[in-house]
């Protein structure tokens, strides 16, 4: 029994010593020698991490002349746009324009977030919700993250389904709104009925009643949105080699990282 | 009932000695990868240079932590292994360039956002992921940095590498081996060569 406990001991104390100093010489050789072993050809160890999964891609000619469409309408009419904008309205007014926009799809990202059962992120987005409605003035400041620490739950229908299994089907890129995918597409249907900007038929008031009005509003959201992100297309864009695979490729990731979140 | 201790401590021994060393290798880790945020953060404030000299500093400051030399290996896949020697060479120098100028002008760009780390996983003994978040006035943005540890150590460069860098779950490594797979379906290694020339 005694060398029980004195084996405990040493391990106790080298647990110690491991803690709190480097002189563990020894056990990390150890673990150098294990290492080596699936170390022959560096490149080996990386192979299974790096597999790329082939985004499926039938309709690659129409989505690459429609990649090439939207460079160029950002280029010379939207980044313009969003310059001048910038120029004229301080950065805190389109602040709250970014907030007010983001308050009004508080209703898509309760329904998402309830039909993913995540019940704590729903109710933390009602709470944001009220506050930022009330205290925020009509949504204009986000005081719910400022002063009660609650983060936004983005979720959409597109990564509702995806929650549910269903794949991303064919990558299909929007005009102007850009890189999408048949079952995020799909998704922005429901999501339509959920939003306060929309012009179609509603036993309730919507903020906008024509499509042209829709599409003002939509232009602002856009535009806005820009202005205070205006660096950040170019800065993506500089790395790519081939505009289009490269767009498509960081969406259909981005996407895969929100629907496993 | 001894030997039954004697077991479980035979069993339990080697996981409390790993576990253990693993803790000891992440926490240096991070306080090497926190003293490294800190250095940028000095040279990126300093508005007194040139944003030229600036940027050499950055660059000068993250190498020892990049392994630039093996993304630039990771980012051909299997197409490396087919290259010739003075290709596979210039393409390294070519790649390594580009990223260094793309990291550096990301850096510069930095605006008072703080580097917080949430988790450390080590999924191997030679293998280490830091969960942050860069947290900016209006959002947080998730960066995974993932390190290796080479078996030999390379000279003018620390135990543990940085071998890729996942933005919002994009990462850089997996994005270029795509966008170069499907450039090289239609063109040639020594197109890929000067687009990449091009960028830097």
């Amino acid at each position: 029994m005694r060398s029980v406990y004195f084996a405990f001991a040493i391990t106790f104390v080298i647990t110690l010593t491991g803690c709190s100093s480097k002189s563990v010489e020894k056990p990390s050789e150890v673990a150098i020698e294990q290492e080596s072993g699936d170390f022959n050809g560096e490149l080996e160890g990386f192979a299974d991490e790096f597999e790329v999964e082939e985004v499926y891609d039938p309709f690659s000619g129409y989505n690459r002349a429609m990649t090439t469409f939207n460079d160029k309408a950002y280029e010379y009419a939207i980044k313009p746009v969003a310059e001048g904008y910038k120029w004229v309205l301080h950065e805190d007014i389109r602040e709250s324009v970014d907030n007010f926009f983001k308050n009004l799809y508080f209703p898509m990202r309760f329904v998402n977030n309830v039909l993913q059962g995540k019940m704590r992120n729903a109710a933390e987005e009602s709470v944001r919700f009220v506050v930022n409605s009330t205290a925020g003035v009509l949504g204009l400041f986000d005081v719910a993250k400022k002063y009660c620490e609650l983060e936004p739950h983005n979720e959409d229908f597109g990564q509702t389904l995806g929650f549910y299994g269903v794949g991303s089907g064919p990558h299909i890129v929007l005009p102007l709104l850009g890189p999408s995918n048949l079952r995020d597409l799909i998704g922005m249907y429901p999501d339509s009925y959920l939003s306060p900007l929309d012009y179609t038929e509603r036993n309730y008031d919507t903020l906008t009643d024509t499509p042209a009005e829709y599409l003002g509003a939509k232009t602002l959201e856009k535009v806005n949105y820009v202005s205070l992100n205006i660096d950040w297309y170019d800065d993506i864009k500089r790395d790519a080699v081939d505009l289009y695979p490269y767009l498509r490729d960081m969406y259909e990731q981005y996407r895969d990282k929100q629907i496993k979140e | 009932m001894k030997s039954i201790f004697k077991k479980i401590l035979a069993v339990l021994a080697p996981f409390i000695l790993s576990y253990n060393l693993q803790a000891d290798e992440q926490s240096e880790l991070k306080s090497r990868f926190l003293n490294k945020i800190d250095e940028i953060i000095v040279i990126v404030e300093n508005k007194n240079i040139t944003k030229e000299q600036r940027n050499a500093d950055i660059v000068k400051s993250i190498s020892p932590m990049f392994d630039f030399e093996l993304m630039a290996k990771l980012s051909l896949g299997s197409t490396w292994k087919e290259l010739s020697a003075s290709d596979a060479k210039r393409f390294v120098e070519l790649y390594v360039e580009r990223m260094k100028q793309s990291y550096s002008a990301k850096i510069d760009a930095y605006e008072g956002e703080k580097v917080e780390i949430n988790k450390i996983q080590q999924p191997k003994s030679n293998r280490m992921a830091f969960f942050t978040d860069l947290v900016g006035k209006e959002e947080k943005l998730e960066i995974v940095y993932k390190f290796h540890k080479p078996s030999q150590s390379i000279q003018g460069k620390e135990d543990w590498l940085v071998y890729d860098v996942e933005i919002l779950g994009v990462s850089i490594l997996k994005t270029d081996r795509a966008q170069f797979k499907e450039f090289l379906r239609t063109k040639s290694i020594g197109e890929l060569m000067d687009a990449l020339a091009k960028q830097s």
